[in-house]
């Protein structure tokens, strides 16, 4: 990984001397500073700040709409904030160069709602896309279409670890829904990342499967040192996996607790009403 | 439960649509295009001696000749020797035409596209980036667009005709004739797929830090190229079509041949000819079948 | 890509299979890797069997030929004398299109808007009786659930799709050429052949329209009783009506620019004025028709692409 040669802002406090170490040690810190995003007259999120250490597991929780998705999204470094600031690795993402960018993109693991795979590619090549963040177009070709066996066999041992590790040269499509989402999982570990963020990552998948997935995201990210941040819909799979919830209700971070803290109230609370919370919402960006 | 966001939808009339308009369109063009033309359905019985050539002509749909119908001097190819070179070269200036065709229709294909350049760019795209694609792109974009309309606007037989007379009849016209409109052809489906195969996939590329190149490569080609294939197989079959129709301009092809029977009045040599070609247009229609069957299934 | 810096190479898990033994379980189609050689051996084919002239094209008599087309022969003959001028172009170009080319183009378009009207109706009943869950005994099921289907009707079935593929196998430049020989010179042989050459692609399209339908609302239509003409006229009819019209809107701009040459077998229409200047060797005067041929493709594709864009939302 490339360390920014440039100094972090010093309006927001991403610069923690002590920190540095804890970066070496292979996974990725977060922060959000106050940070808003707004679409046209939408606010998405709205000042929300958050610190998310080496190592942590957090569940975001909340309704549909809520802003989970523009969080992660400004964690990944796609997307950048209206106001406020995002830190990586405690560096202030807004300083960086597109290349720095890109590499920070490369080292963060990214499952999707819908896995977002090449459904007519086999399994291997959609796992190798992995590390495509990293390669030049001949390196990304030449990985593409004349995979190296020690990619392959790297891809093959990820894949044993998900627990699908005979469908190295399956195609994608002829696939089940749970063992795509494995294959998502598989190519965000293929990019040797420091951290995984995952939207949402059990909503396309039966109840059973979806607490496997979960299950094995937090063992990997524990087994491998990763940062582990995932939004979820099922608040019950939250309290069950997660240390630390982050409750989130119309844009804006409504708790921030250790799971055994987080009263039942307050999380009836997020999902009830969130209609009128957006009205509100939308009466203060009028104003 | 009428709310009032309903009632514009209600206050629609229901009973003329685009589809309505679409159909009233074509019905009084059609009408006016009748006129126009000054048609009579009388020109549709035929004159006596069309009655007599049609007889004749459909009797040899029944009967397709084995041997030719007049004295030929001997050692002449039997004619189903004839045909069969005839079917050859069919199969040769259009698989030449297609290969040509495929290669032009990609590259062109690729700048006809807007997927590549156009579209969300996350967060870290380049100034020189941004740049090209603010003022470059866009020009390049529009010139292929109006390139490969020019392409396919003019008809494989009107290259053909024109290269007759640029050059004089040489078969590697025939080949360039093919090539040209299919290219274009090829090109512009070649770009709508490319635009409109789903994104989901060379977003997460880009999400992870891939070039724009590599995105497109490996997360956008993908997805269309299935129905790439399946169109390019599809238009291998006009072709052959197309290769055929060049004959009655001298390209020695199955309307070449069909043509000179034709003229000579063997109907049943025509008749030959006609299945032949049908054949070769089946056999490829029914491969290309099972094979999108392969990719879609 | 290096693989050498990778922290997590997962060298702790033992995979489940070697990986060349994965490979050669791999699922692969013996079909599609036919296909690929078939096709990669026949154009390697094509360009060697000797058929295509190709160092016969670049000899220098061809070169001459060509610079003389390019150099004079394409230039407006009446204006060849004269320094260029741009208003003199414009003007010639007039002229010819008042004489003869408009007129063309007009009844070129017209044919092609007739030959369609014919064809999409010719098809939208052939697709029915092509149509294997329309013509079968108990109609409006899903393809897949639908019992056997009577061998009268798997007759019928058949027969329609061999008489399709019949008409779309010929092209239309054979159609128009046969038909001529049997009416006479009018517009009626060209817009005959586009028609029938058309109403096979149709009705195969239609038909494959049809079939993907969803079979529910078409069924219970039938348990309301309904018979078989009246599910038609009231659920199959309405329900693929948008992309029936979008595929005849979509044939229609590949009709005007099969129009455009069918008149050069001496049908009045644009092609006829190309095989007419052509004959007598005016390539001034050819080259401009061919361009206003590409001219109205252009239009009729334009035209074409709105509707389709207006149907699509619908």
């Amino acid at each position: 990984m490339t360390l920014s040669r440039k100094q972090p802002s010093t309006s927001v406090s991403c610069a923690d001397p002590d920190a540095w170490t804890r970066v070496v040690a292979g996974s990725a810190a977060f922060e959000l500073h106050s940070a808003s995003v707004r679409y046209d007259a939408r606010a998405a999120l709205l000042e929300a700040s958050l610190v998310v250490d080496p190592g942590e597991s957090v569940a975001l929780v909340g309704p549909s709409g809520a802003g989970k998705t523009t969080l992660l999204r400004l964690l990944n470094a796609s997307l950048t904030p209206s106001a406020g600031s995002v830190c990586v690795d405690y560096k202030n993402l807004a300083q960086l160069s597109p290349v720095e960018l890109r590499a920070v993109r490369a080292r963060i693991g990214f499952v999707h709602q819908d896995p977002s795979l090449v459904p007519n590619l086999r399994v291997s090549q959609n796992v190798i896309a992995g590390a495509l963040g990293r390669a030049s177009f001949f390196g990304s070709a030449r990985a593409m279409l004349w995979p190296r066996r020690t990619d392959l066999e790297r891809a093959a041992r990820i894949l044993t670890r998900v627990g699908i590790g005979d469908k190295l040269f399956q195609r994608t499509d002829r696939l089940s829904g749970g063992e795509r989402q494995r294959v998502a999982i598989a190519r965000a570990l293929f990019q040797d990342p420091s951290a995984l963020l995952a939207d949402e990552p059990v909503s396309s998948v039966d109840p059973a499967r979806a607490r496997d997935t979960v299950a094995l995201l937090c063992e990997l990210s524990r087994e491998r040192g990763l940062t582990l941040v995932v939004s979820i819909h099922d608040i019950a799979l939250a309290r069950e996996f997660f240390p630390r919830l982050v409750g989130l209700r119309a844009g804006r971070i409504v708790f921030d607790e250790r799971t055994q803290d987080v009263e039942a109230g307050a999380l009836t609370d997020l999902y009830a009403l969130a209609g009128l919370e957006r009205v509100e919402t939308a009466r203060e960006i009028e104003r | 439960m009428k709310s009032s966001a309903e009632l514009p939808l209600l206050a629609r009339p229901a009973w003329i649509g685009p589809r309505g308009t679409a159909i009233l369109l074509l019905t009084a063009a059609s009408i006016a295009a009748w006129f126009l033309l000054d048609l009579t359905p009388r020109a549709l019985i035929p004159h006596a001696g069309g009655i007599e050539v049609a007889k004749r002509f459909f009797a040899g749909a029944l009967q397709p000749a084995f041997e030719y119908e007049s004295e030929v001097p001997p050692g002449t190819r039997p004619i189903l020797v004839t045909v069969l070179e005839y079917a050859r070269r069919t199969v040769v200036f259009a698989t030449a035409g297609m290969s040509l065709a495929l290669v032009l229709g990609i590259v062109l294909g690729f700048f006809a596209s807007s997927a590549w350049w156009r579209g969300e760019h996350i967060g870290g795209a380049s100034r020189t980036g941004r740049f090209l694609a603010r003022t470059i792109w866009p020009f390049v974009w529009l010139c292929t667009r109006g390139l490969i309309t020019f392409m396919r606007s003019v008809h494989e037989l009107l290259w053909a005709v024109l290269f007759l007379a640029a050059f004089g009849l040489n078969t590697f016209g025939a080949v360039i004739a093919i090539a040209i409109p299919y290219a274009g052809t090829l090109a512009k489906i070649f770009s709508e797929m490319i635009d409109e195969a789903p994104r989901d996939s060379g977003l997460a590329l880009r999400q992870i830090g891939s070039s724009p190149i590599t995105v497109f490569a490996f997360g956008l080609l993908p997805r269309a190229l299935p129905d790439m294939c399946a169109y390019a197989f599809y238009r291998f079959e006009c072709a052959i079509r197309s290769s055929a129709v060049l004959g009655f301009f001298g390209f020695p092809t199955l309307g070449y041949g069909l043509a000179q029977a034709f003229e000579n009045l063997h109907y049943h040599e025509v008749w030959t000819y006609l299945y032949a070609l049908m054949a070769l247009v089946i056999v490829v229609e029914l491969w290309s079948g099972a094979v999108r069957a392969r990719f879609v299934a | 890509m290096k693989t050498g810096a990778v922290r997590h190479g997962f060298e702790d898990v033992r995979p489940l299979q070697a990986v060349p033994q994965l490979w050669k379980l791999r699922p692969r189609s013996r079909l599609v890797r036919f296909t690929l050689a078939a096709l990669a051996l026949l154009v390697v084919y094509a360009w060697c069997a000797g058929d295509i002239g190709f160092d016969e094209m670049f000899t220098a008599r061809r070169a001459q030929n060509f610079e003389r087309f390019v150099g004079t022969e394409i230039q407006p003959f009446e204006l060849r004398a004269e320094p260029f001028s741009l208003m003199r172009h414009v003007e010639w170009a007039w002229d010819l299109g008042v004489a003869r080319g408009f007129e063309g183009a007009l009844a070129t378009l017209a044919m092609s808007i007739l030959a369609m009207t014919l064809a999409a109706s010719a098809a939208s009943l052939l697709l029915l009786f092509a149509a294997r869950n329309v013509a079968t005994r108990d109609p409006f099921q899903s393809l897949e659930t639908a019992g056997a289907r009577g061998l009268s009707w798997r007759l019928v079935t058949a027969t329609t799709r061999a008489v399709l593929i019949f008409l779309r196998a010929i092209p239309e430049y054979i159609w128009a050429y046969v038909f001529l020989a049997l009416f006479g010179p009018s517009a009626w042989p060209a817009i005959l052949a586009l028609a029938l050459h058309n109403a096979g692609i149709l009705g195969k399209l239609g038909a494959e329209t049809v079939e993907n339908l969803e079979p529910r609302s078409l069924s219970a239509l039938r348990q309301l009783g309904a018979t078989r003409a009246k599910i038609v006229v009231a659920g199959l009819f309405p329900l693929s009506l948008s992309r029936y019209l979008l595929y005849v809107f979509y044939r229609f701009e590949t009709c005007v620019r099969e129009a455009t040459v069918l008149g050069m077998l001496g049908i009045v229409s644009l092609g006829y004025w190309i095989q007419e200047s052509r004959s007598r060797q005016f390539y001034d005067q050819m080259v401009f028709f061919v361009l206003l041929g590409a001219v109205i493709v252009f239009a009729a594709d334009l035209f074409s692409t709105f509707v389709r864009a207006r149907l699509r939302r619908a």
